[in-house]
């Protein structure tokens, strides 16, 4: 699946082993559990609706792999992966 | 008496679409003060009196995270605005109700407006719109923009807003989980007691739990700050501890239970078995293995488009110039007045004026991609490779209109979040080779390579993109080091966009073209023909009347030779004549020996003409030599000779630097062409030839051109976005710098290893 060579990106809280967002595949629904990365990141993110426990959902990857395209409170969002993975997620049936 | 509003909203809610519906075209453009982030504003009437309208840039939130944002919350806070009308797009309310929170905070007088009804109700979503006023504290009005349905409601609204004195008071709170109201109310009293802003209390109260930077440097302005600031301190930690996240998230999230909770009484959704179109569109632009081809074919026909139905009214404009021109020179006695306005007015500005059309379309299919909502795709598809020079994906549309010009292009790194994805973006478009130079490219290519024109020009683009790319990773690692802003974008549903707004679009951006052309390149072109004008009293050492003379006359007696010649020949063959059926007037031998002597009549007669033009044309190189445009020329020779120039290269390019393009109008000059040059010209064509330019130096001119200094309408607008001098005189001396060493290395090695010999 889609590998970053990059280490993965430390949470404050969520677990080393949590799911990230960048380890759902299109057309997987996931809830979200913590964002991690820089304040600005993560505020702007939250403003933009990517809050806890909101639902969201891998429409696709990019024609090159990155980045990739969610759903969440019924809009379209677009993510690059090594954004999507700083943020944890359980996956929904 | 007239009142200001502010119309604010989320990018993609159709902001612009009710601006417009409000306005009508009574609309103006221009810049924040001190940033680059444009500024459009207009007014209409309603019940005899005057709504002055200022659409703010669309923004996801007032945090000050983009320039937008910084600009519309100064705005908000700061200027007088006496409604706020907020645009929301009711197909995506949760969203979008975000920045209601926060104005609603702002405490303005406040109108919303519930946009896209007609999708919202496609999407299944049953709005109640008295409820949701209730809920807000604000006069909620459903309209359909694209249909201007609602919008009469919407001035009516506005209208009672705006004269209603105790609106104030309407305004409810967001309220917060009680924890959080605590520290509110304790920061309010606080402030209240100091009274040290005139700004919304809970407002301030709220910014400073969210640890805002510009709310706590306002604060310490004045006295007391200190008590202030610690109780916001002693405030902040407190709710960090029990909600274990900094203020600003917590405040976020309940911002957004806040809006869930109102959704839920005044939202019913019903399951409709509607197809999500733009998802259905998506699932081919954006595809896997369609979408990079299908953009490809979108840049092509985008391409195809400009050029092709550009040249149609291009020769319109051509002959429409020429006529003019010459109506004007029988008009006027021939003089350097006649002179100054054909040759420098007419000729400079008609050169540039013949690519209106070119730019006019360009910008409408730019505008077309922006309007449905492709562009954002675009950033979708583009985003891997401009991230690899450190760019975001956004960064790859002004890149792409810095084919048409790249005056608009860099006015269009607005769209950019960050100072230096944008200063970035700006450094590295001079060397997408904008259309101006392809004139030069036409013209240089078809003299010298003319079985391979197409390859040599597709090259030099190619080889922009190239050094383009290859300078961006370089700054990226030196000079404007730092990631990009994180990639969180948008793709909004795609919309079927209005031609009024297209053709507004198209308008705005197309008018600072022509701009451009009354100031600059009218001014350049007056220059250029000075230089070429003057001095009058020039002296050639040759004496190119005799020489004239000698040629006419011996293509004279060259001629009487000929008719002789032709005598004798028939006097001899109807002696040789015996046929009694025909007369040898009427005879096939007759014909066909007249024929003969008509083809060496006229080899001879183009021969003369030939040879008359080159004789011209080296009087006029004579003349212009000691003209003051060939003397500068003389003077920066010896630097340029290392690549093979001389000194009418030196001055094409010195004079390419006011625009591009002029390098064509300037050989036409130098090599005595007169009014009609166009990049076809074979005036011009074989004036290159004989002028002893190798196809050699022809290539290394063409890199030189690509690749130097922009022009001046480009350094402009370059200082204009970066707003500092030092990059402005960097990408100048980066781009010669540049431009000097690649094309030596053409020459050079070229010369080293026989190429194109």
């Amino acid at each position: 699946m889609f590998n970053f060579k990059r280490p993965r990106h430390k949470l404050n809280k969520a677990n080393e082993n949590d799911l990230r967002l960048s380890d759902l595949k299109p057309g997987e629904k996931g809830r979200i559990i913590e964002i991690g990365g820089s304040e600005n990141f993560r505020h702007r993110l939250i403003e933009m609706g990517i809050t806890r426990d909101a639902e969201i959902c891998v429409d696709k990857y990019a024609p090159l792999r990155d980045p990739m395209e969610l759903i969440v409170k019924g809009y379209h969002l677009s993510l690059r992966g090594m954004d999507a993975q700083k943020i944890a997620v359980e996956r929904l049936a | 008496m007239n009142f200001d509003i502010a119309v604010a909203g989320n990018p993609n809610c159709g902001k612009t679409t009710i601006f417009n519906a409000l306005t009508g075209a009574k609309q103006r453009v221009g810049n924040w003060p001190g940033v680059t982030v444009e500024k459009k504003s207009g007014h209409y009437n309603y019940s005899d009196l005057k709504f002055d309208v200022i659409d703010l840039p669309g923004t996801y939130s007032l945090a000050a995270f983009s320039a937008e944002e910084t600009v519309v919350r100064q705005y908000l806070e700061n200027d007088e605005a006496d409604v706020v009308v907020n645009i929301i797009d009711a197909s995506n309310l949760e969203r979008n109700l975000f920045l209601t929170t926060q104005l609603i905070e702002l405490g303005k007088p406040l109108v919303i407006v519930l946009n896209m009804m007609d999708m919202a109700q496609e999407k299944g979503l049953q709005i109640d719109a008295d409820t949701l006023a209730t809920l807000l504290g604000a006069p909620v009005v459903p309209v359909i923009g694209r249909t201007g349905e609602g919008i009469d409601l919407l001035k009516e609204k506005i209208f009672r807003v705006s004269t209603e004195v105790s609106n104030k008071a309407r305004l409810i709170d967001i309220a917060y989980p009680r924890d959080i109201e605590v520290e509110i109310e304790n920061l309010s009293q606080l402030i209240r007691k100091n009274d040290i802003t005139d700004k919304h209390t809970r407002w301030t109260a709220i910014k400073l739990l969210e640890s805002d930077k510009q709310t706590r440097d306002e604060v310490r302005a004045h006295s007391n700050e200190l008590d202030i600031l610690n109780q916001a301190k002693v405030s902040i930690d407190r709710i960090e501890g029990l909600f274990k996240d900094t203020g600003r998230a917590v405040l976020s999230h309940a911002r957004y239970g806040f809006i869930q909770g109102a959704l839920r009484e005044c939202v019913v959704e019903t399951v409709v078995d509607s197809v999500d179109h733009s998802r259905q569109i998506d699932r081919i632009l954006t595809n896997r293995w369609l979408g990079l081809p299908i953009f490809g074919l979108f840049m092509w026909l985008m391409f195809k488009l400009t050029y092709d139905l550009g040249s149609i009214p291009m020769d319109w404009i051509d002959t429409g110039l020429v006529a003019l021109m010459n109506f004007i020179s029988g008009l006027l006695p021939d003089s350097m007045f006649a002179s100054l306005l054909v040759d420098g007015v007419i000729g400079g500005v008609g050169a540039i004026a013949v690519f209106l059309p070119n730019i006019f379309i360009l910008f409408f299919i730019i505008a077309v991609l922006e309007d449905t909502g492709y562009m954002a795709r675009v950033a979708f598809i583009m985003d891997r490779i401009m991230h690899n020079i450190g760019l975001h994906g956004k960064a790859f549309i002004p890149m792409i209109m810095g084919f048409g010009c790249n005056v608009p292009a860099i006015m269009g790194t607005r769209i950019l979040e960050s100072r230096r994805d944008r200063i970035l973006t700006v450094l590295i478009n001079p060397f997408m080779s904008c259309s101006a130079r392809l004139p030069v490219y036409v013209l240089v290519a078809g003299a010298f390579f003319p079985d391979n024109a197409a390859t040599v020009i597709f090259s030099m683009y190619i080889l922009g993109i190239v050094v383009a790319i290859a300078s961006g990773k370089l700054f990226s690692q030196t000079i404007l080091k730092g990631m990009s802003k994180p990639f969180v974008l948008e793709l909004p549903p795609y919309q079927r966009p209005t031609l009024r707004s297209l053709s507004l679009h198209t308008w705005e951006r197309g008018y600072l073209f022509i701009q451009k052309m009354g100031t600059v390149i009218l001014v350049g072109s007056v220059i250029i023909w000075v230089l070429g004008y003057f001095p009058t009293d020039v002296e050639v050492d040759r004496n190119y009347s005799s020489e004239k003379n000698i040629l006419v006359s011996h293509y004279d007696s060259q001629l009487v030779d000929l008719e002789s010649k032709l005598n004798m020949s028939i006097e001899k063959d109807r002696l040789e004549y015996h046929s009694e059926m025909v007369e040898y007037e009427s005879s096939a031998s007759y014909l066909e020996l007249y024929q003969q002597f008509q083809i060496l009549k006229e080899a001879l007669a183009s021969e003369r003409s030939r040879e008359l033009y080159s004789l011209r044309q080296q009087e006029i190189g004579d003349i212009t030599e000691q003209k003051w445009i060939g003397r500068v020329g003389k003077v920066f020779e010896p630097i340029v000779r290392p690549l093979g120039f001389t000194w009418r290269e030196s001055v094409a390019l010195i004079t390419g630097f006011v625009a591009k393009e002029i390098v064509v109008s300037t050989y036409g000059v130098l090599f005595g062409v007169g009014e009609d040059v166009d990049e076809g010209s074979q005036g011009v064509i074989s004036g290159l030839r004989s002028s002893g330019m190798t196809p050699l130096v022809a290539l290394s001119f063409l890199v030189f051109t690509l690749l130097y200094t922009p022009c001046l309408a480009t350094v402009a607008a370059i200082k204009r976005e970066t707003g500092t001098w030092a990059y402005t005189f960097f990408s100048i001396g980066y781009s010669l710098a540049l431009a000097y060493t690649l094309a030596f290395l053409v020459a050079y090695f070229g010369g080293k290893f026989n190429w194109l010999s």
